[in-house]
């Protein structure tokens, strides 16, 4: 993680309570001890997630290279930042 | 026995006409298909009445349901300009009466609605559920449906069941909301056709590659009827995808894909499987509340690994993943890039073999409970296997559904007698136990699990 995903990992912890239909709660996503699976996301809210972020960020997600499994906070977060996204409340790119 | 007839008239809050949903367009061409076979297609759904409630009141929460959801008011028809979905705001649906004599009032329920699934709908004119209550003395016991698979999907069934829980008990339910032509006119929308071009491209990419046939061999002189369905009930499933789900963070459905896909992949004498995976599709949020028919097919695509199948669960997670979010398109837009792949490739890729998960949830909540790494092997020996149904004209080539038992694992494999024997179809079913049960203690080698698909178990 860096510090320029900051905004990103807080912008992501909440999409991703929102896709689990608030089943998880935003500090734990954020501990980013385990991956989205075992916090309980389900195939179906991974989907959805995908979809929001895509929505979010002007992005589209390729899941053939490191997000393949989608389960990590972080790997998303770097891998967002990576593409620009610095400012997921800003005007899309 | 019969003991007549009740009319439930309906009056709904608005009537409309719409193209078909995706979801819909799916299923009409399945229907189109199959031709005779489409009662393959048919739902049937048993309601149990809790509580001593009389036939009005019964009648009244039925009533309800109607005029809450569009889908079940509405008719399908061909048009000049495609197909639409017809909602109508005023009808009628007719529901017999029958007193169950000395059986279980559910278990005439169950009869029934399988009688009543095996005539097919006449989608243009008919209401698209068929419903009687079974009596007892009198009282409403059951009710017994057949829906038409244009009008719900199983989450769709289960969404029903909740609210019909409710209003026997006499609660208020929240306004209905998201309708399938609300979802119609969304499909429409830039952003959704974008992404039903992306999952067409993803798939493009497959067909492009994928052999023709879902198996190498020449056909056999096949069994009359053609193609049956073999059963397994195994507690020992159940529980031994529920650990290794656990251990290896994946879903049991994924560890079940993993496992019907290598031991397909085997049978074929493939390192690659290919099966469309029946998804419930409902990823936005409003159509979680809808009464419809959503459920699209993913591509799954696994390459066995070379070490063992811990390594092709998490391979498949990974990979239903990819098939379930490509599992969004418009049909008919799909059926257009397969014919153009058709004629390019000589005819179009044969993708009959299918994976589909009927649970609403991803356990099995009624399991026996089982100490914590307790010896699951003995219960082997409980497991059921049977053949279960035959149709004369469906045309899978195998088709793997896990049922919605929650006290033991329902797993059935629907096979093409051309193509695989039902005893090779048990043999595989019992391989994947096999597996899973065998998976908790040791590692299983890929390099192993032929042997435990090409003998019998």
């Amino acid at each position: 993680m860096t510090a320029g995903t900051d905004p990103i990992r807080a912008r992501l912890a909440d999409m991703i309570v929102e896709a689990s239909g608030r089943e998880l709660r935003a500090e734990d996503v954020l501990a980013g001890d385990h991956p989205l699976s075992a916090l309980g996301l389900t195939s179906l809210a991974r989907i959805s997630l995908i979809d929001a972020v895509e929505d979010a960020f002007d992005c589209q997600i390729d899941l053939g290279g490191p997000l393949a499994s989608f389960e990590y906070l972080d790997v998303l977060a770097t891998h967002l930042a990576r593409l620009g996204a610095g400012d997921p409340a800003g005007p899309p790119r | 026995m019969s003991a007549g007839t009740a009319r439930v008239p309906f009056h709904g809050a608005r009537d409309g006409e719409a193209a078909l949903t995706w979801g819909q367009r799916l299923m009409w061409r399945a229907v189109h298909l199959m031709g005779d076979s489409q009662t393959f297609l048919n739902c049937p759904w048993v309601l149990a009445v809790y509580g001593r409630r009389d036939l009005t009141t019964v009648l009244a929460a039925l009533r309800v349901l109607l005029e809450r959801h569009e889908s079940l008011r509405t008719t399908f028809t061909a048009t000049p300009d495609g197909p639409v979905q017809r909602v109508t705001r005023d009808g009628e649906l007719t529901v017999h009466l029958v007193e169950a004599g000395p059986e279980r009032g559910l278990q005439v329920a169950e009869r029934l609605a399988a009688e009543m699934s095996r005539t097919a709908f006449a989608h243009g004119e008919d209401l698209p559920l068929r419903c009687a209550v079974v009596l007892k003395g009198g009282r409403p016991m059951a009710l017994a449906f057949c829906f038409s698979h244009l009008a719900v999907d199983y989450q769709a069934l289960s969404l029903l069941a909740e609210e019909w829980r409710a209003l026997l008990k006499g609660e208020d339910l929240p306004p209905a909301g998201w309708q399938p032509m609300d979802q119609a006119a969304l499909e429409r929308e830039e952003s959704w056709q974008a992404r039903s071009g992306r999952s067409i491209e993803h798939w493009r990419s497959v067909l492009e590659e994928v052999p023709l046939d879902v198996f190498d061999h020449a056909p056999r002189e096949p069994e009359d009827p053609r193609f049956i369905e073999v059963g397994m009930e195994s507690v020992a499933l159940a529980a031994a995808a529920e650990r290794l789900a656990e251990r290896w963070t994946v879903s049991t459905t994924s560890i079940l894909i993993a496992s019907c896909a290598t031991v397909l992949a085997v049978v074929s004498g493939r390192p690659r499987a290919v099966m469309q995976l029946v998804h419930s599709n409902r990823r936005d949020a409003r159509t979680r509340t809808m009464v419809g028919t959503v459920g699209q097919d993913g591509l799954l695509v696994l390459d066995l690994p070379a070490t063992d199948f811990a390594a092709a669960c998490r391979d498949a997670h990974r990979a239903a993943l990819q098939a379930y979010r490509n599992a969004h398109y418009d049909p008919f837009a799909m059926q257009s890039m397969r014919e153009e792949i058709g004629r390019r490739r000589g005819r179009e890729p044969d993708l009959d073999a299918f994976f589909n998960d009927r649970r609403g949830i991803g356990d099995w909540p009624s399991l026996p409970r089982f100490a914590p790494g307790q010896d699951l092997s003995v219960l082997t020996g409980k497991t059921r296997t049977y053949v279960t149904n035959a149709w004369p004209g469906v045309r899978f080539k195998a088709f793997f559904t896990v049922g919605t038992a929650t006290d033991t694992g329902q797993l059935s494999l629907i096979i093409d007698t051309a193509y695989l024997t039902r005893d090779t179809a048990t043999t595989l079913l019992l391989a994947i136990e096999t597996i899973l049960v065998r998976s908790l203690t040791e590692e299983v080698p890929m390099a192993e699990i032929p042997r435990l698909c090409l003998q019998p178990s």
